[in-house]
C-alpha cells in the first residue's frame, strides 16, 4: 500500500508539496539517509475525531484545525529539517538527521500542544488531541521507506485504538519488512504490477523467468532484495546473486572485524594505562616509604612493613609469629601446671 | 590472625612497672597508673577517705594517711622480707584495678598478656601470675621487650632498650622467641638514676632538704644528657626556705650514668650474634620504656655505640608509655582462642 495514492490536492492551502511530490522528496530523503548511515525519524499523526469536529461544526473548522496542528508542528520541530505531508486526516512528519530518541521526544511535545489547542465555536471551547505513531530507521529491518510507513501507521492504529491522546512505537519492523518482501516476491513472480513498491524500486524490471529453479534462488532473491540488491536479470540469478552475497558478507564482516579489533585494542590501551598508573603509584609509595624511613632512621623495620601489604614475605611472618605464639603459651602453660600442682605454694 | 574484636572477650596488655602500670585495651581503652597502692591506715583515715584502697597519684598524695606500698620492685612483686604479703596484696588490687580501669563489660571474660622484666625469675613470674588470676579470667606473661618488638611487628634482628623505673631490659629479637640468652636485664633505671641524681644533690648542695619524690619528679621535668641542655633551676627547700639550685650538670650526670652499662648490654648481645649480621642489628635498635624519654639519650647512646661498637642507630619508640602495653595487647589479640581457654 502507498499512503500517499489517494490524496488529492487539497493541501495546497498549507503551503506544502502536492502528496507526490511529498512522496518522492521523502523515499529520497530515507534513501540518502540510508546511504550514509544518517538517522531518521517519522511520525504518522492523527487528530483525534477530526471527522466528528467537521460534521459539528463544518469543513472551515476542521480546516483550521488542520492549520492549528500543522504550525504546533512546526513550532515544536526544526522547521528546516522537517517534510510534511498531509494524508487524509493524518499528517505525516519526516525528521531526518533526527535519533530515534527524537521521536518520542517530538511525540510527547506534540501531544502537549495539543492539548494547549483551543478553538471557540457557538459558545464553545474546543480542544483536540493527537495519536501519534513513531518509526525510526535504526531498526535492521527498518530498510524501506515502506516499511517506515507501515510501521508509523500500525503505531498510529494502537493509539488511536486505546482512546488517543498518546503515541506509539510498535517495533513491528521485522514483521511488516517480511510482509512487505512477501508481497514483492509475489508481485515479482506474477510480472510486477505497476504502481507497486517493487515497480518504485525497479520499475524496468523485466518478467520473472518462467524456468527460474525454485529453492535456492528463491531464497537467495530473498535475501537480496532484503539487502536492497537490485536484480536485473532473474535468469542469471545464481552467479550475480552468489557473486553479490559475496561482496556483501565481505563488505558485513569488514567493519565487524574491523570492531572487533579496535575493541581490543581500547582494552589494551586501558590495560596499559592501568598498569602504568599502578607503577607510578608504586613509585610514589617506595618514595615515600624511604622517606619516612629517614625520617625514623631505621630502614628495615618499615621495609618489613612494606612487604606485607604487597603480599610478599607476609606468609613467612604469620608462620613465625604462630610458633612465637605457642612457645610463650606452651610456658605459660607449664608454669600455670606447676602452680596448680604445688596448690598455689611457692615454688 | 584474629585481630578482630571478640564479642564477649577483653583483650587486655598489661605492662607492669616499678613505677607505672599502664593497660591497653581490645575496647580502645588505655590508662597508666602510678604503681603506688594506699590503704588506710586506721578507722578515722578510712572516714576522711572515703575508700578501702587508693591508687596511683592520689595514694602516693594522701600517704601519710595510708600503708602506702609500692608493690614491685625491679619489675616485679616484692616478696620477700617485711611486708611481702602487703605487697603481694597491693599488686592484685593494683592489677584489679588497671583491669577495671579498662572498663571490662559486665559478663565480659578479660584475657590478659602482661609482661615481666626479661629476665625476672620464675618465681617472680608465677607470683605475678597468681596476683593476675585473682581479676581476669585468662592470663599470661611475656617478656616486656618482646612485647614491645612484637607490637612494632620488628621481629628480626632487632635490639630493644626498655628502660623501666626498677630494670632495664634489654633483649635481642632475631625472629623466634628471645630466649635467655637474648635478654639481659640490669638495675640502671629510673629508681637507679634518682638514687645517683640524689647522691649529687647531696654533693651540690648538703644543706638541701629532698624526698626520693621530689628528686623523681624534678627528673622527670628536666631529665637531658645533652651538652647543651638548657639549665635545671630547681628551688629547694633549706631550714625550710626555698633555695635556687642549678642541678642541670647533677641531672646529666645523674641521667648518662645508664649509658655505659646499656651499650655493654647491647655489646654483649651484639657480639653473640651472628657476625654476618652484627652490623643489622647494630642499626636496628629500640629504644622504649619510661627512661626513654630521657631528652637526648637515644643520641647519647648511639655516640657509645660508635665509640665502642664502631656504629649504631638508636630509634626512640613514639609511644613511650603505652609501647609494651600495646605490644602486649597485640599478641593477647592475636594468640589463638585456644590458648586462652586452656589457661583458664
Amino acid at each position: 500500500m502507498t499512503p500517499f495514492q489517494d490524496t488529492r490536492s487539497r493541501d495546497q492551502g498549507h503551503g506544502l508539496f502536492s502528496p507526490r511530490e511529498t512522496e518522492q522528496l521523502m523515499r529520497v530523503e530515507f534513501e540518502r539517509a540510508g546511504r550514509h548511515g544518517l538517522p531518521l525519524v517519522c511520525l504518522l499523526i492523527g487528530i483525534d475525531r477530526l471527522g466528528t469536529l467537521q460534521d459539528l461544526y463544518g469543513r472551515e473548522t476542521r480546516e483550521e484545525v488542520l492549520g492549528a496542528s500543522l504550525a504546533a508542528l512546526r513550532r515544536v520541530t526544526r522547521e528546516h529539517d522537517l517534510l510534511l505531508a498531509l494524508q487524509e486526516d493524518r499528517i505525516v512528519a519526516l525528521f531526518p538527521h533526527s535519533q530515534p530518541e527524537l521521536g518520542a521526544l517530538l511525540a510527547r511535545k506534540l501531544l502537549e500542544a495539543a492539548r494547549e489547542m483551543r478553538f471557540e465555536r457557538e459558545g464553545r471551547s474546543l480542544r483536540i488531541s493527537f495519536s501519534i505513531g513513531v518509526a525510526h530507521n535504526r531498526h535492521r529491518d527498518a530498510i524501506s521507506f515502506d516499511t517506515l510507513l507501515s510501521v508509523a501507521e500500525e503505531g498510529l492504529a494502537v493509539a488511536d485504538a486505546a482512546g488517543g491522546d498518546r503515541f506509539v512505537e510498535t517495533e513491528l519492523y521485522q514483521l511488516i519488512e517480511q510482509q512487505r518482501r512477501a508481497r514483492e516476491q509475489q508481485a515479482l513472480r506474477a510480472g510486477s504490477a505497476p504502481g507497486t513498491p517493487a515497480a518504485a524500486v525497479a520499475p524496468s524490471a523485466p518478467a520473472a523467468p518462467e524456468a527460474r529453479a525454485p529453492g535456492l534462488g528463491d531464497t537467495l532473491l530473498d535475501v537480496l532484495s532484503a539487502m536492497g540488491v537490485r536484480v536485473d536479470d532473474p535468469g542469471r540469478l545464481d552467479k550475480q546473486s552468489l557473486t553479490q552475497l559475496l561482496f556483501r558478507l565481505q563488505d558485513a564482516r569488514a567493519p565487524k572485524e574491523h570492531g572487533d579489533l579496535a575493541e581490543e585494542r581500547r582494552k589494551n590501551d586501558i590495560l596499559e594505562r592501568r598498569i602504568s598508573k599502578l607503577v607510578a603509584q608504586l613509585g610514589v609509595t617506595e618514595s615515600e616509604l624511604q622517606r619516612i624511613a629517614l625520617l625514623k632512621n631505621v630502614d628495615l623495620g618499615i621495609a618489613s612493613i612494606y612487604r606485607e601489604p604487597q603480599g610478599l614475605g607476609a606468609e613467612s611472618h604469620v608462620q613465625r609469629k604462630r610458633e612465637m605464639m605457642k612457645e610463650i603459651f606452651t610456658a605459660n602453660f607449664q608454669m600455670k601446671r606447676d602452680i596448680e600442682a604445688r596448690g598455689g605454694q611457692e615454688p | 590472625m584474629p585481630a578482630a574484636r571478640t564479642p564477649g572477650i577483653l583483650h587486655v596488655g598489661l605492662d607492669l612497672g616499678t613505677s607505672r602500670t599502664s593497660i591497653a585495651a581490645s575496647n580502645g581503652q588505655r590508662e597508666t597508673v602510678l604503681s603506688y597502692v594506699g590503704y588506710p591506715k586506721d578507722v578515722v583515715s578510712r572516714k576522711l577517705l572515703g575508700r578501702d584502697v587508693l591508687f596511683g597519684q592520689e595514694a602516693a598524695d594522701k600517704r601519710l594517711a595510708l600503708d602506702f606500698y609500692r608493690p614491685l620492685g625491679a619489675g616485679v612483686i616484692r616478696s620477700e622480707g617485711a611486708g611481702a604479703e602487703g605487697n603481694a596484696r597491693a599488686a592484685r588490687d593494683l592489677i584489679a584495678e588497671a583491669v577495671r580501669r579498662a572498663r571490662p563489660q559486665a559478663g565480659e571474660l578479660v584475657y590478659a598478656v602482661i609482661g615481666a622484666p626479661a629476665q625476672a625469675s620464675l618465681k617472680n613470674k608465677e607470683a605475678i601470675m597468681q596476683a593476675a588470676r585473682t581479676c581476669v579470667d585468662s592470663v599470661m606473661l611475656c617478656s616486656e621487650p618482646f612485647a614491645v618488638a612484637y607490637g612494632l611487628d620488628m621481629l628480626d634482628d632487632v635490639l630493644v632498650i626498655d628502660i623501666g623505673a626498677g630494670t632495664t631490659d634489654l633483649c635481642r629479637m632475631r625472629g623466634t622467641m628471645p630466649e635467655e640468652s637474648d635478654q639481659i636485664t640490669n638495675t640502671f633505671a629510673g629508681d637507679w638514676v634518682d638514687e645517683r641524681l640524689s647522691e649529687e644533690i647531696r654533693k651540690l648542695a648538703p644543706q638541701a632538704q629532698f624526698t626520693r619524690e621530689m628528686v623523681k619528679s624534678l627528673k622527670e621535668k628536666h631529665s637531658n644528657v645533652s651538652a647543651n641542655a638548657p639549665a635545671a633551676i630547681v628551688e629547694l627547700p633549706v631550714a625550710g626556705k626555698p633555695q635556687p639550685f642549678d642541678l642541670t650538670d647533677a641531672i646529666r650526670t645523674a641521667c648518662r650514668g645508664v649509658v655505659p652499662p646499656i651499650v655493654d648490654g647491647l655489646a654483649q648481645l651484639i657480639a653473640t650474634f651472628d657476625p654476618e649480621f652484627q652490623p643489622r642489628l647494630k642499626q636496628r635498635v629500640l629504644l622504649a620504656g619510661g627512661g626513654s624519654q630521657i631528652k637526648g639519650l637515644d643520641l647519647a647512646i648511639e655516640a657509645e655505640m660508635r665509640q665502642r661498637l664502631g656504629e649504631g642507630r638508636v630509634v626512640r619508640v613514639e609511644e613511650p608509655l603505652y609501647a609494651g602495653a600495646a605490644g602486649a595487647l597485640k599478641l593477647a589479640e592475636e594468640m589463638p582462642d585456644e590458648f586462652w581457654e586452656k589457661l583458664k
